[in-house]
């Protein structure tokens, strides 16, 4: 452990920025922009120096042989040893032995996701400055935008939970600002508190699992943490108890089954804030936060167990619910939901590193898709009607050109980055028994299953990119190109997303994840022909997408002719909304009436008015006594002393 | 041989003292209410003086100095105020300055 | 029972009931100079000289010309008698004698008449001089600066608001009523 000064000023630039913005703001709109953007790209500067600091800490000797590793297959990682920069800020509370510190840590995980936050953050702010251009309000956006930055900060640098956790409902909080952003919309306005009542159910059960943890093991620092798991003799079911509480909090915050329903409606927000919150940084943190308790998930094969049921389910649920929007961005929300199943899948198999793998590049090419839809919703005058567009490639090349490298490197085709990570995932799910015996038993169920989700993927978004951009123009607007601060981050995006693949080859990901996080077996490098076969899922997938919506048209038509019921609950989002209204909100609303009407209205309501008559009646009374007159207070006191006298010599 | 009959002096302020907290509650004249208030403290000051013969000592005696002077004080400013209640109220009848301001 | 003691509590309680009886302020205050005076007596018959002496000066010379002064200036009326004052009266008498009936047995239950061989203390301005400048200088003092805060307050209190300082009006008020009236006709 080192300290670093450099560590504790990455996220102070946003917090300075989210103040700075909204005052300049007051002044020129168009001037706090650039300065959200300018904070934003000084904390991605400052976590390169960082990153740098780290890469020094970590040692060339660690480094090389890690690298060597690379080169001999079955080289176990779990060999490194643990390192990271500290920036302990202050002791932030003690209550006896339990104590909390305002601890910033900077591992190899913490350096990863770091890196994507601020790298991806501070793209999404200059593409904000075109996008935003013509928004009277939007120096409130900036000033949210960094806000949200600084808690994503907090949450990804947060040495303890309880840090973690201030992170986690600041973005939350931010989150709930954002989506709400032009909060004169009431079904925007709901869609934002939506969110933020979905993710309320998540944090109750992130607190039980925090009290539980300080409870059996008095501390929430992750070191302690993993130290006192490694050799705990803590029952299987307190463990278990403890990760679900975790996952529900993550299923929370990173749209899991069951409380995946705020992601779809949160796209009411500004396009920026779908691709930043709602796609690359703030609904994985359920996944960060599941790799950093791998410690705790490792212990509980059972939990483990539900972790991949539920993430399968997710992912092939959202992804058919997904084949048949007609909203640019409910596809991509609903691809979004999808592919954080895809990491949980990896994650609930031990696999964290390539739950994380799968979370960068999936940063890269979903905010790259995203923003692209933004520029293609921006050129047509606010229109997210796929049926509304057509032939957009030859009025906007650079939106189609980098929507369709996203869209390649999301449907996994070798060598895009979506294609490593994504056969990780299949692989390390595939060889799930072998650690785990709960999982061993539906391995083959699963695989097919997440192998039939990743056909669907490719699917749905050759689907969009088709409807968008091939064929010819359906609407009645006049697109034309976006300007050059949104062009630059989508064609770097599209540069990432095209070869974020290399992180796992030139760069060893998975050796430099293993210095936090246990990566297991290093697999050698495979051919490509066998790299070809294995990205079928996502030749299949596109090319049944272009097959339907460019050449045989009719074909979808006839299907959904001929399946109409499955049509109608695809694209009511199979009811799910609708159930949880009946089962749900309604008897909560039915209790909260009776409630209302019954104890509230008489009861409560009665007392305090009784309470008030009362007084009222007895003042009406005893005001006859206040007449002003100063004889009459005389005489009453005079009563009353003769009175105690007597009472006196009476006792 | 002398006998004490501070009792019977500090009956008689009792009395007095009676007679003047009567005549303050039933007087609606400030004046004579502010004149049985001096006869309250007579009352008071013949006690003092009785029972400092009795208990042998002059600290009545001096309670009874500063009672008067207290009583200088507060005739002074007394007079004061029901001449300002005059002004204002064109009265000197307590009863009619019953709202606590003027 | 000493024949003194008898006439001079006649005669402060009838003066008493005087001040409270008579209907016309003047006389109330007569009857309160007769008080005071008895009370000076009073204090003399309990050998305490000079707080005979003062209580004339201070009471009977000061005090009451000051009240006999301002009943003059107001021209207080004389009190109506009605019910109501006949009623609180009564009232506040017989409140009065359950104290005077409660705290006087006690009275004469915790100070017997006894026979006392010394001599009674003497209340001469030389003994009480001595005590008042020694032991009770701080008080003496601060009974000072009571006096005078006790006259500026009154300064304040009876001077008129504006005004022409040349001719002091007593009812100043009234005055700017008439000329608000006369404007508005």
């Amino acid at each position: 452990m080192e300290n670093s000064l450099t560590l504790a000023c990455i996220p102070l630039f946003p917090l300075v920025g989210a103040l700075l913005t909204y005052g300049v703001g007051k002044s020129s709109k168009d001037l706090a922009g650039w300065v959200a953007t300018g904070a934003s790209l000084l904390s991605f500067i400052f976590t390169l120096l960082t990153f740098q600091q780290l890469r020094a800490l970590v040692g060339a000797h660690s480094y090389e042989v890690a690298a060597a590793g690379a080169h001999g297959a079955h080289h176990g990682g779990e060999a490194q040893v643990y390192r990271a920069l500290e920036a302990p800020l202050f002791e932030w509370f003690r209550i006896g032995d339990f104590g909390v510190d305002f601890l910033f840590r900077f591992d190899s995980l913490t350096a990863v996701m770091c890196l994507v936050v601020t790298g991806i953050g501070t793209l999404i702010h200059l593409y904000s400055i075109g996008y935003m251009a013509e928004d009277e309000s939007r120096p409130r956006f900036f000033s949210y935008l960094n806000l949200f930055l600084f808690s994503m900060l907090l949450l990804v640098l947060g040495g303890n939970l309880l840090v973690l956790f201030v992170g986690w409902e600041g973005v939350g909080l931010c989150s709930y600002l954002l989506i709400g952003f032009w909060h004169k919309n009431i079904a925007f306005a709901g869609a934002g508190r939506k969110a933020f009542v979905v993710n309320r159910i998540g944090d109750a059960a992130f607190l039980i699992a925090l009290f539980l943890l300080i409870q059996h093991f008095g501390t929430l620092d992750f070191v302690a943490l993993k130290a006192a798991f490694e050799n705990t003799l803590a029952s299987e079911a307190l463990l278990t108890a403890i990760a679900l509480c975790f996952f529900i909090g993550a299923t929370g915050k990173s749209a899991q089954i069951p409380l995946f329903v705020w992601l779809p409606d949160a796209m009411a927000g500004p396009t920026p804030v779908s691709a930043l919150i709602h796609a690359a940084t703030m609904v994985t943190a359920g996944v960060y936060l599941t790799a950093r308790m791998h410690f705790l998930f490792d212990l509980t094969p059972y939990a483990l167990l539900i972790v991949v049921c539920i993430a399968v389910l997710t992912a092939i649920v959202a992804a058919s619910i997904a084949l048949v929007q007609n909203d640019i961005k409910k596809v991509l929300a609903y691809s979004t939901v999808s592919q954080l199943g895809f990491m949980f899948v990896a994650a609930g198999c031990g696999a964290y590193w390539v739950a994380v793998f799968h979370l960068v590049t999936h940063a890269f090419f979903k905010a790259c898709l995203f923003l692209g839809s933004g520029s293609v919703i921006h050129a047509c005058h606010h229109e997210q009607d796929m049926r509304e567009m057509g032939g957009l490639l030859k009025v906007m090349p650079w939106t189609g050109l980098t929507y369709g490298i996203s869209t390649l490197a999301i449907a996994g085709i070798f060598p895009l980055s979506g294609y490593f990570s994504k056969h990780h995932i299949v692989e390390a799910l595939s060889h799930s028994g072998e650690t785990n015996p709960y999982l061993g038993t539906y391995e083959a169920a699963f695989t097919a299953v997440i192998t039939a989700a990743a056909i669907m993927t490719a699917f749905y978004v050759t689907r969009s990119f088709a409807m968008t951009f091939l064929g010819s123009y359906r609407g009645h607007a006049h697109p034309h190109e976006s300007p050059v601060t949104m062009v630059i981050p989508l064609v770097v995006l599209a540069l990432l997303a095209l070869g974020g693949g290399v992180l796992n080859g030139m760069v060893p990901f998975q050796l430099w994840l293993g210095h936090t996080i246990p990566v297991g077996h290093v697999h050698s490098s495979e051919s490509i022909g066998a790299a070809l076969l294995h990205s079928w899922p996502g030749f299949v997938g596109v090319a049944f997408g272009l097959l339907f919506y460019t050449v045989l048209p009719q074909v979808p038509k006839a299907l959904a002719t001929t399946l109409p019921w499955m049509l109608g609950a695809l694209r009511g989002k199979l009811y799910i909304d609708e159930l949880y209204g009946a089962v749900i909100v309604r008897p909560l609303e039915g209790m909260a009436r009776m409630l209302w009407k019954g104890v509230d209205q008489r009861v409560v309501d009665g007392c305090v008015n009784g309470t008030a008559a009362i007084v009222d009646v007895s003042g009406e009374v005893v005001r006859n006594t206040a007449t002003g007159q100063l004889r009459h207070y005389a005489l009453l006191m005079f009563a009353g002393t003769v009175f105690l006298i007597a009472f006196y010599f009476a006792m | 041989m002398n006998y004490d009959y501070s009792a019977y002096y500090v009956l008689l302020s009792l009395v007095l003292f009676t007679i003047g907290t009567v005549g303050f509650i039933v007087r609606k004249n400030a004046i004579v209410a502010f004149m049985c208030l001096e006869l309250m403290l007579n009352a008071a000051n013949i006690a003092f003086v009785a029972l400092s013969r009795r208990v042998g000592n002059l600290d009545g005696e001096i309670a009874v100095f500063f009672v008067m002077a207290v009583a200088a004080a507060e005739a002074a400013v007394g007079l004061a105020i029901v001449i300002a209640l005059f002004r204002n109220l064109e009265t000197t009848e307590s009863s009619d300055a019953m709202e606590l301001r003027l | 029972m000493p024949l003194v003691f008898v006439i001079l509590s006649a005669l402060l309680i009838a003066s008493a009931v005087g001040v409270i009886l008579f209907r016309n302020p003047i006389h109330s205050a007569l009857c309160l100079v007769v008080n005071l005076v008895g009370v000076a007596c009073v204090f003399a018959a309990l050998e305490a000289h000079f707080l005979a002496v003062v209580q004339v000066i201070v009471y009977a010379g000061a005090i009451m010309v000051l009240v006999v002064f301002v009943l003059m200036l107001l021209n207080s009326k004389t009190e109506e008698r009605t019910l109501s004052g006949v009623i609180q009266l009564v009232l506040s008498g017989i409140i009065g004698g359950c104290l005077v009936s409660v705290v006087g047995p006690f009275i004469i239950e915790q100070w017997p008449i006894v026979a006392r061989e010394e001599p009674p203390i003497s209340g001469s301005v030389e003994a009480l001089g001595k005590v008042l400048y020694t032991d009770y200088i701080f008080p003496f003092e601060t009974a000072g600066f009571l006096v005078m805060a006790a006259l500026v307050a009154a300064a304040m209190l009876a001077k008129t608001k504006g005004g022409d300082p040349n001719h002091p009006r007593i009812s100043e008020g009234k005055n700017d009523g008439t000329i608000q009236a006369g404007g508005e006709q």
